[in-house]
């Protein structure tokens, strides 16, 4: 692939995505929830793409086209259990919404903190979260690293190409707040969902249709349509993969701060029926993906490279090629973008206005200002540690954050829950999963995410049952939204 | 939670369930198509329906 292709249509995407980041720029940002939030204001359809674009990183085309590549079909399961879990918005979707309306909560943390009734409930949240979410941004970063070194030949070093993507994200995010986020989020999954699925068709007629593609699977390895097939998906293995993405959608706060900011449920009704379309035929598109690049180049060793190959290869066409390559660095870009913008108004609210006790809303929003290069910094920092596998480590900041589950379902459901056990929990775990991460992923041959849910709930359950709940919260917190989800039956 | 969220939420429990048994099950040898890339294909399409029922009467009161 030409390096002045690839060069220009990065261009011409950098002006066209800054161009719309501009004129996303209504209404005020100069508040915390103007600007982190939309005002709450943003409608089903951007929201639907920006979902989308935030969930669907650099992982999709890279990484889970590598797991196919490795793993065969227990690639797709993987990724159709995670999107089984995206339903967990139909249940917690609409009690975000009503409780972040009446209370005026900005960060998902913020709204545990003032449920359990304890300020270090949303410190403590709100520092795991960085904790974890900060090497995830590294591991997109990373992608886009991998990808424009892979397709250039080299041509494009490893660290032009982190640095590109850190500096967009940066730009993105400073524009106007979540409106330039999700605005460049939708035209760049609006691009990536068009012009994938149009290479996956070209590939897949290439290798004689879709019965042809299939016998080819069947020919190049039978076992990569099965689990466990060649043992990369064991069960135990798959379990450990799948538990952590299960729970994304109300673990990862860049995604479950969302559900604060549609103008109503009919908004977010048309964000979750949107992104699982869109989720179902890009998860498709990604494994036959993974499956063409290992029929038509077997034996690669690192599978992260089977993307940037199929692009570069003469099946697809250099445009297209260059097309879906840029659009798979805006894919990690707006996925790093959002996670920026969630991790600085985590910090400014949680951390920093529970600490300073009196720094008003414009303080705040400063902070969240200041704090947001200063967090694009030290991802690309982890980036420049070219640490393993893409998805491994993608799914060790999942597993870490599925510590806060068990907190996040008692806001709504347990009226026991007590600020101890919280605190207690997400502490106690996150810190087993560091542990299990750093000596090698496997505890007792179980992978982290699982341990982090089993002892995340049992301490948040045992420290809660002996500790005092925060009676009165608790009963008019979660009485208003049985009482709101009623009348709705 | 309310009645219908109670129906269709132990509806996608159930896929949710039948998305780790069966492939690692009944399908384990079977090395087609039709086998566990069709089974978590149309479990994927369910998931959309219930999605789709459990949110009917979500309104667009601000």
């Amino acid at each position: 692939m030409s390096t002045t292709l690839v060069w220009s249509t990065i261009t011409i995407y950098v002006v066209i995505a800054i161009v719309i980041a501009y004129l996303s720029r209504n209404g005020r940002q100069n508040s915390m929830s103007g600007y982190f939030l939309g005002e709450r204001k943003l409608n089903g359809f951007v929201s639907a793409l920006s979902y989308s674009a935030t969930t669907y990183s650099a992982f999709m085309l890279v990484g889970l086209a590598g797991l196919t590549y490795n793993g065969g079909v227990g690639a797709l399961g993987f990724e159709i259990i995670y999107f089984m879990g995206v339903s967990l918005v139909a249940i917690f979707g609409p009690r975000f919404w009503l409780v972040g309306n009446k209370y005026g909560y900005v960060t998902p943390s913020e709204m545990l903190g003032d449920r359990y009734q304890n300020r270090w409930v949303a410190i403590v949240s709100a520092i795991a979260s960085c904790l974890f979410l900060i090497p995830y941004s590294a591991v997109q970063l990373t992608g886009i690293g991998y990808l424009l070194q892979g397709v250039t030949n080299d041509a494009i070093p490893y660290t032009t190409g982190v640095i590109i993507a850190t500096v967009l994200a940066l730009i993105f995010s400073y524009i106007a707040g979540i409106r330039s986020v999700a605005w460049t989020d939708s035209l760049q999954s609006l691009i990536m969902i068009i012009t994938s699925t149009i290479v996956v068709i070209l590939i897949v007629n290439s290798l004689g249709g879709v019965s042809g593609f299939f016998a080819s699977i069947e020919a190049n390895d039978p076992q990569a349509l099965a689990v466990p097939g060649n043992g990369f998906f064991n069960f135990w293995t798959f379990l450990g993969l799948t538990i952590p993405w299960f729970f994304f959608s109300i673990s990862n706060p860049q995604v479950s701060q969302r559900l604060f900011m549609p103008a109503s449920l009919k908004s977010m009704r048309h964000m979750l029926m949107g992104f699982l379309v869109f989720g179902l035929i890009y998860t498709v598109v990604s494994v036959v993906w993974g499956f063409s690049a290992s029929i038509l180049f077997p034996g690669l060793e690192n599978a992260d490279l089977a993307t940037p190959m199929l692009l570069s290869s003469e099946v697809v066409p250099p445009i297209l090629g260059v097309i879906v390559m840029v659009g798979i660095m805006a894919a990690a870009i707006s996925t790093i973008d959002s996670i920026l913008l969630t991790l600085s108004s985590l910090f400014s609210r949680d951390v920093y206005r529970n600490v300073k006790g009196d720094a008003d809303d414009r303080k705040q929003l400063l902070i969240g200002k200041i704090v947001i290069p200063v967090i694009a910094v030290l991802a690309f920092l982890f980036a420049q540690l070219e640490l393993d596998l893409i998805a491994v480590l993608s799914v060790a900041s999942s597993a870490g954050l599925i510590v806060v589950v068990p907190a996040i379902i008692g806001t709504f459901f347990w009226k026991r829950g007590t600020a101890a056990g919280v605190i207690v929990s997400v502490t106690i775990s996150s810190i087993l999963v560091i542990y299990i991460e750093a000596t090698g992923g496997l505890l007792l041959s179980l992978k982290s995410g699982i341990w982090g849910i089993v002892v995340a709930t049992a301490l948040f359950i045992v420290v809660s049952l002996m500790t005092q709940p925060p009676e009165q919260k608790a009963n008019e917190f979660i009485e208003y939204v049985k009482e709101r989800m009623k009348s709705k039956k | 939670m309310n009645q219908k969220e109670k129906f269709w939420g132990l509806i996608i429990l159930l896929v949710v369930i039948l998305g780790y048994v069966i492939p690692y099950t009944f399908l384990s040898d079977v090395t087609k198509w039709y086998g566990s890339f069709l089974v978590w294909s149309i479990l994927a399409v369910i998931t959309i329906l219930a999605n789709y029922f459990l949110t009917t009467d979500w309104s667009d009161e601000e």
